[in-house]
């Protein structure tokens, strides 16, 4: 029965999600040009000195960043409102579990957006040079792994949300505490720089971050920069994290419905 | 003369608006402080990697960095009227007010908002700048600082121009377009480091459409005592004034573009 409800509230939101096409065009061209621009830089830097990793798995790394950028930085910004004003008071009649619901609405959220804006930027970098695109994944095992990967990946980034949303219950201005997470998430989860360009000891501490979990790890396991043997390993790190920071966000959030004070009518 | 008092006189009361919620400004502040430190952090651990980028040493690209750091967090701490609220004055209908005054709209738009919150990311780039300049030992001389000063000012006219773009369209669409944002990001990511690294088609891009080469990257070579193209030094000193030359452009466009708006009511 409650699978039911969370199974309506993530279609209607799917839904809206795929009403903003005009946005998603946007976003496309947008997240193009930044992929071509980061893509001409590391082929400079290729040039004057090559590294072990190959080029073609860093512009893959790149595009797939891009593609799939929508699921880092997206998030309910009706919630946010909702806190302000006090309009949470109605979800909290709701017969479903406040964090449930709202963990339902960003996943699907944060997957719908992420997959309208990656077909077409894939499509697109699939047709440029060798070395300029996306490569193909090393083999069928490591794409499903890579698939797998992104899906826990995806739980991560949702229950990380939730624990900013948390936070926010308290502080009611989302904006300070919401711009430090996403900047820290833009750098410690390779979208401003490839986390397998970064220093090789630092990448030993990186990838078991969180914020690592959600496209780094996937990426890796396609372009095989993982090999498939390692990938129970990486899976398990996900879930970890995903149990992890998915019950952190609970706790949290049930401490604060205990002392929530809406903020007037 | 009165304008640059309104200016100024508008600056000094947002400024005491926005210290009116300390602990929000403060976190704000810090998370500026986060976001840019991360984007100088890419550029050290790609130096750390790669050593050189072309013809660039490491302390050139700290310089180029902090160059466009500063150019581009000026522009958005005090042109905030038109990077951040012009949209939402355009959609709320705000704007009629601002046309029903005896002031230029620009100017009206300008004094109405201002982000001191930038200036963490300010720090950081002249931080770069002055790291980069010591690290590839530059002999500092009057003419050299001049150049510095109108490479960035007329960038601020350039960056200042690409957000007025945006406003033009946000007059015929109502909604902000934030395709346009690609150029003026785009521009501020790629222009991060020297145009010259770039394929054919960017390195065009931004020199002739988008002339951040121009502004930017010719005179920061020349006090590098480099160059970009292997033009003579004196060039350092008039390529920059095609940022101005953009504004002026852009401006005019948006002047026209001012005459199509239509009021949404409410």
């Amino acid at each position: 029965m409650k699978i039911k409800a969370y199974a309506s509230v993530f279609r209607m939101r799917w839904k809206m999600e795929i009403q903003y096409r005009g946005a998603m065009i946007g976003g496309v061209i947008c997240q193009v040009f930044f992929g071509l621009i980061l893509v001409s830089l590391y082929h400079a830097l290729y040039d004057g000195k090559p590294q072990s990793i190959p080029m073609e798995s860093v512009s893959t790394y790149v595009w797939l960043q891009q593609a799939f950028f929508r699921m880092l930085l997206s998030s309910d910004s009706e919630l946010a409102g909702k806190i302000r004003t006090g309009d949470i008071a109605y979800d909290l009649s709701r017969p479903l579990n406040l964090y449930g619901y709202y963990y339902v609405r960003i996943l699907a959220l944060k997957l719908m957006g992420s997959i309208m804006r990656a077909v077409p930027m894939l499509l697109f970098a699939a047709c440029l040079p060798k070395g300029w695109g996306v490569m193909l994944p090393v083999s069928g095992g490591a794409l499903c792994c890579a698939i797998t990967a992104l899906l826990v990946g995806l739980c991560c980034v949702c229950a990380l949300e939730n624990i900013t949303m948390g936070i926010t219950m308290r502080t009611l201005d989302p904006k300070g505490i919401q711009s430090i997470l996403n900047l820290l998430m833009m750098t410690l989860s390779g979208n401003l720089l490839p986390l397998t360009l970064f220093p090789d000891s630092w990448q030993k501490v990186i990838t078991m971050l969180p914020y690592a979990q959600l496209l780094d790890a996937p990426i890796r396991l396609y372009t095989g920069v993982y090999a498939i043997t390692f990938a129970p390993r990486v899976l398990l790190v996900q879930v970890m994290w995903a149990f992890l920071l998915g019950g952190m966000g609970v706790l949290l959030w049930r401490r604060n419905q205990h002392r929530l004070i809406i903020q007037g009518g | 003369m009165n304008t640059i008092k309104l200016y100024l006189r508008s600056m000094a009361i947002l400024m005491k608006c926005q210290f009116q919620y300390p602990v929000s400004f403060f976190l704000q502040t810090i998370g500026q402080l986060v976001m840019e430190g991360g984007e100088f952090l890419a550029v050290l651990l790609i130096v750390d990697r790669f050593d050189t980028l072309h013809q660039w040493t490491p302390g050139n690209l700290y310089f180029f960095f902090g160059m466009m750091s500063v150019s581009f967090y000026l522009t958005e701490c005090f042109g905030r009227g038109v990077t951040g609220n012009f949209p939402n004055m355009v959609r709320t209908g705000q704007l009629d007010t601002v046309l029903l005054r005896p002031r230029g709209v620009l100017t009206q738009v300008l004094c109405s908002a201002i982000d001191p919150r930038r200036i963490t990311c300010i720090a950081i780039g002249s931080a770069a700048l002055v790291l980069g300049s010591r690290l590839s030992q530059v002999q500092w001389t009057w003419w050299k600082g001049l150049l510095l000063i109108e490479a960035i000012g007329m960038s601020m006219f350039l960056i200042l121009g690409l957000f007025l773009i945006e406003a033009i369209f946000c007059i015929y669409s109502v909604k902000s377009v934030e395709m346009v944002n690609a150029l003026t990001y785009g521009g501020r990511s790629a222009c991060q480091y020297p145009v010259d690294i770039y394929p054919r088609p960017l390195r065009t891009l931004f020199s002739a459409a988008v002339p951040f080469a121009m502004t930017l990257h010719v005179p920061a070579a020349c006090i590098l005592d480099r160059s970009l193209y292997g033009w003579p030094s004196w060039t350092a000193f008039v390529s920059p004034l095609s940022g101005l030359v953009f504004f002026t452009a852009v401006y005019l466009a948006f002047r026209k573009a001012i005459l199509h708006y239509r009021s949404t009511g409410s």
